[in-house]
């Protein structure tokens, strides 16, 4: 990626919690007018990333983000960006009215009637208590908050988990067809990866705090290489050792990092990788086979 | 952006409904006893026998003691729901997990952990003494109309009444501010033992300054653990009021109407009398003390964002 604009840039980058690494040693850049997604298994770094992207904690290493320094210029950088560290967060005591009222007062970019305007979608009504909204509900009505503000940069942790599929989609669209402005930002983490996988423009792939990929998806496609073939020639795919074999319809496929030998080549399709299989192939051990599953 | 008056209205939000429960609920029932129990003021004249007063020239008196008792009541209990609530001021969000979202805001840890004591601290028994001082005018009227007859307390030398109650609540108001400082290396650290220690940091405070007090009395012939604590609430006690050494001297014959009059300037030299205490090593090294102890919260609040990643 291009650090022309770079809204987020690290070099380096590592957290520790005391002896364990939850982020170790990575760099990458991420300009503005991406739509980005962080992926990774459960503890490979995601959430720690992300919490220091908006100075909740302390990183070794050099982290800009909108120019700064987050954990030095927290609040500064956080007039400037929105993040969703988690769901179901929302203070329970509260009203949605009253909670609007709140944010219109502590965020400078918020703009309250947007919110409402975002609320009328769903199901959540102003006088609703948060406690005595569903967790679904409660995450719409976080995400209308959040995507009410007008920031340079989105930071999203599996905001929607608990969400059903209808609003899943119809949150993304908004995502992508109203907050998102050739300018803007997103950061986003989901397990959802299908979901997502045709808003993202670029990924970043976390295993174990270190950063295994972190490339745009135009480059994936011209990078990675997917070849699906008979089981007759499977052996023959094996030996040319790709990162990954699985099954597709109809039959299996080998991902491959560059174009496979020609003669390896000859024996099968190309087809592109999804973004699922190369998850799997660069954050597993690539000696499994997942044919066998 | 100044993030204060929101905060601020965040604890309105939150507590609002428990701060007029607190504030109403004594006042109604201090106003239907006074209006339905048997009332009678006395004065015990000679040690063994109690004379009823219904000498009308006492009712200023009885309205002023009303109009004190109320604000004195209420005070009372809103400071110590204050106490009770600030006390767990660093860990409150952390039941609902809503700590995360509202880090996720851009407000800085101190002011995030200092608007809520403002707020419970100075405005929430400042405003109980206010409201005290006007569920207490109601009171007064009450309990002079059902002691002496209304007609009385329509007549009432409103003027030196009013002068003279709200002298008093000026006092205490200030005295609040003075009050606070005093006792604000305690509250502080209360508060940091509770982020610490969750439920168990007011016992551990306590047993702390009970066994550390007893160690260095018994030890070392030294009580000064237990010394300065009870000097701070001695002198926060003397900032609220009676700084001067006491309370107004009256006559034994003093019509009530001059001691009205006096009142005010009463409040004014017990104010500077408290002011003048302020110029004290203790006072100082309590509040660099409190400082440390707030310090030492912002730290807790930051390393808890990293802890629940």
């Amino acid at each position: 990626m291009s650090t022309d604009q770079a809204l987020v840039q690290a070099q380096h980058l590592s957290v520790r919690y005391g002896a364990r690494r939850a982020v170790d040693d990575i760099s990458f850049t991420l300009p503005k007018g991406r739509v980005v997604g962080l992926l990774g298994h459960n503890g490979a770094g995601k959430t720690t990333l992300m919490k220091a992207l908006v100075g909740l904690v302390k990183a070794e290493g050099q982290l800009s983000v909108l120019g700064r320094d987050p954990l030095r210029e927290r609040v500064a950088l956080l007039n400037e960006a929105c993040y969703i560290p988690d769901v179901a967060i929302l203070p329970r005591w509260i009203r949605v009215a009253d909670l609007i009222r709140l944010m219109g007062g502590l965020h400078p970019r918020f703009s309250a009637e947007r919110s409402r305007e975002l609320l009328r979608r769903t199901s959540v009504d102003l006088t609703d208590k948060v406690g005595k909204l569903s967790k679904g509900m409660m995450v719409q009505a976080h995400l209308a908050l959040i995507a009410a503000i007008d920031a340079r940069l989105m930071i999203l942790d599996e905001p929607t988990l608990g969400l059903d599929v209808l609003s899943r989609k119809a949150f993304y669209e908004m995502l992508i067809d109203e907050w998102c402005d050739g300018e803007r930002s997103v950061v986003i983490s989901t397990h959802q990866v299908e979901e997502i996988e045709a808003l993202l423009s670029d990924v970043l792939m976390l295993n174990e705090g270190k950063l295994v990929l972190s490339i745009s998806l135009e480059d994936m496609d011209r990078r990675f290489v997917a070849l699906s073939h008979d089981a007759a020639v499977a052996d023959e795919m094996a030996a040319a050792h790709p990162l990954l074999r699985y099954r597709v319809a109809g039959g299996s496929a080998a991902l491959f990092d560059g174009a496979p030998p020609e003669h390896v080549q000859a024996l099968g399709r190309r087809v592109r990788p999804s973004l699922v299989d190369l998850f799997v192939a660069l954050t597993r051990k690539p000696e499994l086979d997942r044919t066998q599953f | 952006m100044n993030p204060i008056l929101p905060l601020m209205q965040r604890e309105w939000l939150q507590h609002r409904f428990a701060w007029a429960l607190l504030a109403l609920v004594p006042l109604g029932l201090a106003l239907l006893a006074l209006s339905f129990a048997q009332v009678g003021v006395g004065v015990d004249v000679d040690g063994d026998t109690i004379t009823e007063v219904t000498d009308a020239r006492m009712a200023p008196v009885f309205a002023l003691g009303s109009m004190a008792a109320g604000s004195g009541l209420l005070f009372v209990i809103l400071w110590v729901a204050s106490l009770i609530i600030i006390s767990g001021l660093a860990r409150r969000d952390h039941g609902d997990r809503s700590v995360e979202f509202w880090m996720s805001l851009p407000v800085g840890h101190g002011t995030s952990l200092a608007v809520p004591l403002l707020v419970h601290l100075i405005l929430v028994p400042a405003a109980a003494l206010l409201i005290g001082l006007a569920g207490g005018w109601l009171l007064s009227a009450v309990l002079v109309g059902r002691v002496m007859g209304i007609a009385e307390w329509f007549t009432l030398p409103w003027g030196a009444l009013l002068g003279a109650a709200l002298a008093v609540a000026a006092r205490l108001l200030a005295g609040l501010v003075l009050a606070t400082l005093w006792i604000a290396p305690l509250v502080l650290l209360l508060i940091l033992a509770n982020a610490w220690f969750r439920r168990w940091g007011l016992v551990l405070l306590v047993v702390g300054i009970g066994i550390g007090g007893w160690v260095m009395d018994r030890a070392f012939g030294q009580p000064i653990v237990t010394d300065l604590v009870r000097d701070l609430l001695v002198n926060a006690g003397r900032a609220l009021a009676g700084a001067s050494g006491g309370g107004m001297v009256i006559g034994k014959d003093s019509e009530p109407d001059l001691v009205l009059g006096q009142v005010p300037g009463w409040a004014w030299q017990d104010f500077v009398a408290a002011l003048r205490q302020l110029a004290s090593p203790l006072l100082a090294g309590g509040l660099l003390f409190a400082a440390g102890c707030f310090a030492l919260l912002v730290d807790w609040r930051r390393r808890g964002a990293s802890a629940a990643a």
